[in-house]
């Protein structure tokens, strides 16, 4: 009996990679800024991308697509606040959105009309760190509710982020969260990253983040408001 | 946590390099860096569960840990089973 070998030497996350190169060739074809946001469950991604199309929806053309592993209630709850498509993808059971279901979402959304693209990935810190979505940037989001440690805890995702937003900012009086520790955690796994803080339920620093998301969309040379 | 996708994906690239091919796969041979994002006894948990079934048939898993983030698919190890005129 004679075994034979099949040298293969391909890497595993090639064709993920592929279809998000398809995918990130897309949204630059229509000058579309796209960003994946990723935190731990319960950080605020989901409300913070209700203020802001609650907010910004009567000026940016804004798209979102939602990761949850069961349900799809995130893309519920964003839906109140739009009247453009919430696209939601129920990984079933998967703890990331990978690269294929994002090129199968954007399917159903118009992108020469869309201005911006959020990408609301599974809560989780570990696995979407690993998975490219053809998105122009990863936003970490950090709320002052957890540990100030998360980025030496999971460096990977800070270091793949390019921008920590602190959420959660008006319980910080109430927690012993440092945002000195935090910034300083996070500038040791990636010294490029830049941070906005903000508070959905009281409004704090939107302001900011707004002015974050026009000049991302200024960059690309579309016209905002 | 996702290593069942990993190793899903391992799985479908295998088949595709496999295609036609009569030999019977008995090996699987799998690198993981230290810093892939990926924990090699997980991984090796859920690799070997799917190589246990169809059309894979019991093959061995063989990982290699090395320094660094690769994580590839490295070798297919096949037997061509015995034949009349052989």
């Amino acid at each position: 009996m004679r075994v034979r070998t099949i040298e293969v030497r391909e890497r595993v996350m090639a064709r993920n990679d592929e279809i998000a190169a398809r995918v990130r060739a897309r949204l630059r074809a229509d000058r579309v800024p796209s960003f994946n946001v990723v935190s731990s469950p319960g950080s605020g991604k989901t409300l913070l991308l209700e203020r802001t199309l609650a907010d910004l929806g009567a000026e940016i053309r804004i798209a979102v697509v939602t990761g949850d592993v069961q349900t799809q209630n995130d893309a519920d709850r964003l839906a109140r606040h739009t009247d453009r498509l919430v696209q939601a993808v129920v990984t079933h059971g998967a703890c990331h959105l990978d690269a294929s279901q994002v090129e199968k979402a954007l399917e159903a959304i118009h992108l020469a009309a869309t201005d911006l693209l959020f990408i609301e990935n599974v809560g989780n810190l570990v696995c979407p760190a690993g998975w490219d979505l053809g998105e122009d940037a990863k936003i970490v989001l950090l709320s002052v509710t957890e540990g100030e440690d998360k980025p030496s805890k999971y460096p990977k995702m800070f270091q793949m982020a390019r921008w920590v937003v602190f959420t959660k900012m008006d319980l910080l009086p109430h927690v012993p969260f440092s945002l000195e520790r935090a910034v300083s955690f996070a500038r040791a796994v990636n010294p490029d990253l830049q941070f906005l803080m903000t508070s959905s339920v009281e409004k704090g620093g939107l302001a900011e983040w707004y002015g974050f998301l026009r000049s991302r969309i200024a960059r690309r040379g579309l016209v905002t408001a | 946590m996702h290593e069942m996708s990993v190793a899903l994906e391992i799985c479908r690239m295998a088949e595709q390099r496999l295609g036609m091919d009569s030999g019977r796969l008995v090996a699987v041979g799998v690198t993981v860096g230290d810093q892939a994002g990926v924990e090699p006894e997980n991984l090796a948990f859920c690799l070997e569960a799917l190589l246990a079934e169809p059309p894979f048939r019991g093959a061995t898993l063989r990982i290699r840990r090395e320094l660094g983030d690769a994580l590839h698919l490295g070798y297919l190890e096949l037997v061509d089973d015995a034949r009349q005129d052989d």
